[in-house]
């Protein structure tokens, strides 16, 4: 194979001609993966979800506690993690399977999704061994949720802006600012928020990362209703909420550090690419009785798409399953399935016959729902230009 | 995959650029590839061929790709392996697959038309008609010589009444997609390498324009689409080695099509008007992926194949066709 190498996400260039920008590893998890899939599927048509087949549309936006215990109960949650703390001790890929399945299937795994992803493997990776026993267990048996207090007003893109700031105290923090677009704050038992500690030489430094009890004096969450009328990210005001230094995530200053690896983990997963795949279900359904050419054509450019976002998708999680930090990969692949998951309702909008947004029909509903909530696929977990500009500075620009 | 794989790349690479920068005479480059014993790639060892298998070929087409090599051995290789599952026995002299064909076959005579790339160089054409593929003899065709965007020969052969070897069905234009991807993939990363070079090297309003943020932006674009069809192509060719690829193989040729497209519009606006020339490189990829996305199925054709695909699979069973293949594809 042509030479590659890519050094901390950004790509070498040894010869001008075999410029290569994604390596390509095998997706492998071990043991009976087509047992698995017959697992999970057993496992969906046990609990079948409740609600209408809207709520089958960027469904890991869409919460159901229920669900999310029994998904707990089954093993499907912090599969990852050692038995010590209720994980499962099982391989990354086989995670990954569960991931995808359940994500094909329209299943509402919002509640504990956030945990699951990126809560959970942060406590892991950086937390006090007493923080990884009082949360993972209760997380990976789906009853402890949390949320991402990283956005503020005035820090969005520009993460390494935030404000809101932790004082010293006696024997803790004292922690004022304010978070937004907290999503499921309001359901959510613990916020891992990132809080300026110091002002260091660069902007980066001097963030630390503390874990929120969302139950303590001085945290008030306030909905922000999104504009589909739906409830799901919030403000998270902190005023004067004093925390004991255990809450405090890795060390002090290292806040930047982590952030930035917790961000591969929430880049890389195959949510970036399926949040409209129960779309293309409603269409493959709607063309099961119709032998229009158009229709089929658009369904086998989705198919496409798809298939080759997954193959991306796979060949990262395989990447980021053997301790590599594919950071460039990750990037690429959430900005082309944001693309794609933005792309299908609209094309489908366009090119379907006598499509009433309003009817009763699955498909109605789901097309309505995706159309309205497409926009925040590019913007949710790092917006598409912030993501072409990591792409940028891989390929040597920046 | 074969052992010898990186050592057959170095070769490849080797012998590509040296073509290309030496831009040698058909005759001569040809001699030279058929030498090195690319056309065979895929021909068992015990038949005299180098017994690789489609990762092998996808490798080193991508390479062809990445230098514009202007010779047949996309066609030949595909040629060789159609050959081969029909039960054919070697011939000398070059052998291609056709790009199309508009023919009928009458008892074992064969009258019609085939679009042959390089069909003047060649001695022998391969084409599908209806359900049977056909070997023909190029000797007996009247030749009309055309040529692609890049320039490079696309030939009609009328048969009238030929003789021809024909054998069971074997879609032809899968195993030239398949080929095709391997040279976008290649054609893509050689023109994005080209666009970042000379970004980096090119200065306006007194810094590079690799600085401003809209070129950034469009070559980040641009290196996805890259990074796609390689990774899908190199799947769907591993996919070949496993047994039936047409979903595969189809879908791959499909977004190389609309990586092609991608991919040379941003290629050619990075450039300005000294990417326009004659004189400047850029073309030789952009002509060749323009002509690519046509050959051997576009994005009309495979996608109304893969709807069809995916409407025969069902509403719910769509997702776990696709992931079943490539479970049993990657060994697991
Ligand atoms: C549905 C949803 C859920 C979310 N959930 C959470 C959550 O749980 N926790 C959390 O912390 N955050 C959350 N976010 C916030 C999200 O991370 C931010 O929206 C995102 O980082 C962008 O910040 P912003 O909205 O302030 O936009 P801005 O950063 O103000 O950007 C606005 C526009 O300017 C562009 N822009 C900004 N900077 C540049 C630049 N340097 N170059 C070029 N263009 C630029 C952006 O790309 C964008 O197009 C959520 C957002 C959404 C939509």
């Amino acid at each position: 194979m042509t030479p590659h190498i890519v050094v901390a996400g950004r790509l070498a260039l040894r010869d001008a001609r075999s410029v290569e920008t994604f390596s390509i590893r095998p997706f492998r998890p071990p043991g009976d993966v087509a047992q698995l899939r017959r697992d999970v599927r057993a496992f969906l048509r046990e609990h079948q979800p409740v609600g209408g087949a809207a709520r089958r549309a960027n469904c890991w936006a869409v919460g159901d506690s229920a669900f999310s215990r029994a998904l707990g109960a089954a093993g499907y949650i912090g599969m990852i993690w050692p038995k010590a703390y209720g994980g499962h001790e099982r391989h990354p890929l086989e995670r990954y399977v569960v991931l995808e399945e359940l994500l094909a299937a329209g299943a509402p795994v919002g509640m504990h999704w956030i945990a699951d992803r990126q809560s959970g493997p942060l406590l892991l990776r950086y937390g006090t061994e007493a923080q990884r026993q009082t949360y993972l267990p209760a997380m990976a048996r789906g009853e402890l949720h949390a949320c991402i207090g990283m956005s503020e007003p005035g820090a969005g893109s520009d993460l390494a802006s935030v404000r809101t700031r932790g004082e010293r105290t006696a024997d803790g923090w004292r922690i004022n600012g304010q978070k937004v677009w907290t999503t499921n704050a309001h359901n959510a038992h613990v916020m891992i928020a990132l809080v300026r500690t110091s002002e260091g030489e660069k902007r980066q430094d001097g963030l630390t990362q503390f874990l929120i009890e969302l139950d303590r004096p001085g945290v008030s969450v306030r909905p922000i209703v999104d504009l589909a009328g739906g409830h799901d990210f919030n403000e998270v005001f902190l005023d004067d909420v004093l925390i004991p230094d255990e809450n405090r995530i890795g060390a002090e200053g290292a806040g930047w550090k982590q952030v930035t690896a917790e961000l591969s983990l929430e880049r890389s997963g195959p949510e970036r690419y399926l949040s409209s795949y129960a779309l293309l279900v409603e269409l493959v359904r709607l063309a099961g009785g119709d032998a229009d050419p158009t229709l089929k054509a658009l369904i086998g450019r989705f198919t496409a798409e798809l298939w080759c976002l997954r193959q991306m998708s796979l060949s990262t999680a395989a990447k980021l399953a053997a301790g590599e930090d594919p950071a460039l990969e990750a990037a690429m692949v959430k900005d082309l399935g944001n693309s794609f998951e933005q792309e299908m309702p609209r094309v489908v909008q366009g090119a379907l016959e006598h499509i009433d947004l309003a009817a009763p029909a699955d498909l109605s509903r789901i097309l309505s729902v995706l159309l309205l909530v497409a926009p925040s696929f590019s913007l949710r977990g790092g917006t598409r230009e912030i993501l072409r500009g990591i792409v940028a500075r891989g390929l040597g620009l920046r | 995959m074969s052992e010898s794989l990186p050592l057959l790349c170095e070769t490849a690479e080797k012998l590509f650029r040296d073509l290309a920068e030496r831009q040698a005479p058909f005759a001569a480059a040809w001699a030279e590839i058929e030498a090195a014993g690319f056309p065979l790639l895929l021909t068992p060892e015990v038949e005299g061929g180098f017994g690789g298998d489609w990762q092998d070929a996808f490798a080193v087409l991508r390479i062809a790709g990445a230098h514009a090599l202007a010779a047949p051995l996309a066609e030949a290789i595909a040629a060789a392996h159609v050959s081969r599952r029909a039960g054919w026995a070697p011939r000398d002299g070059l052998t291609v697959i056709a790009t199309s064909s508009a023919a009928a076959f009458v008892g074992d005579r064969f009258t019609g038309t085939v679009a042959a790339p390089w069909g003047r160089a060649a001695t022998y054409v391969i084409a599908r008609v209806s359900d049977r593929v056909v070997r023909l003899a190029v000797a007996d065709a009247a030749i009309t010589e055309s040529a692609n965007t890049a320039g490079d020969p696309r030939d009609a052969l009328r048969f009238d009444g030929a003789a021809a070897e024909d054998a069971a069905d074997d879609d032809i234009a899968l195993w030239g997609a398949l080929a095709r991807t391997a040279q976008i993939a290649g054609a893509l990363d050689a023109a994005l390498s080209l666009s970042i070079t000379y970004a980096n090297e090119r200065v306006q309003f007194g810094k590079p324009i690799g600085k401003f943020q809209a070129v950034q932006q469009s070559l980040a674009e641009f290196a996805e689409e890259a990074a796609a069809v390689n990774c899908a192509g190199r799947a769907a060719a591993c996919a070949a080695d496993c047994g039936d690829a047409s979903m595969e193989i189809a879908a791959a040729k499909l977004r190389a099509g609309q990586a092609a497209a991608i991919g040379a519009r941003v290629a050619h606006q990075v450039h300005g008007a000294i990417g326009f020339t004659h004189e400047h490189e850029l073309h030789r990829y952009t002509t060749r992926l323009t002509s690519w996305r046509s050959e051997y199925g576009n994005e009309r054709s495979w996608s109304a194949y893969l709807g069809a695909w995916a409407v025969q699979q069902g509403a719910d069973g769509l997702w776990p066709a696709i992931v079943a293949r490539a479970d049993v594809q990657n060994g697991s």
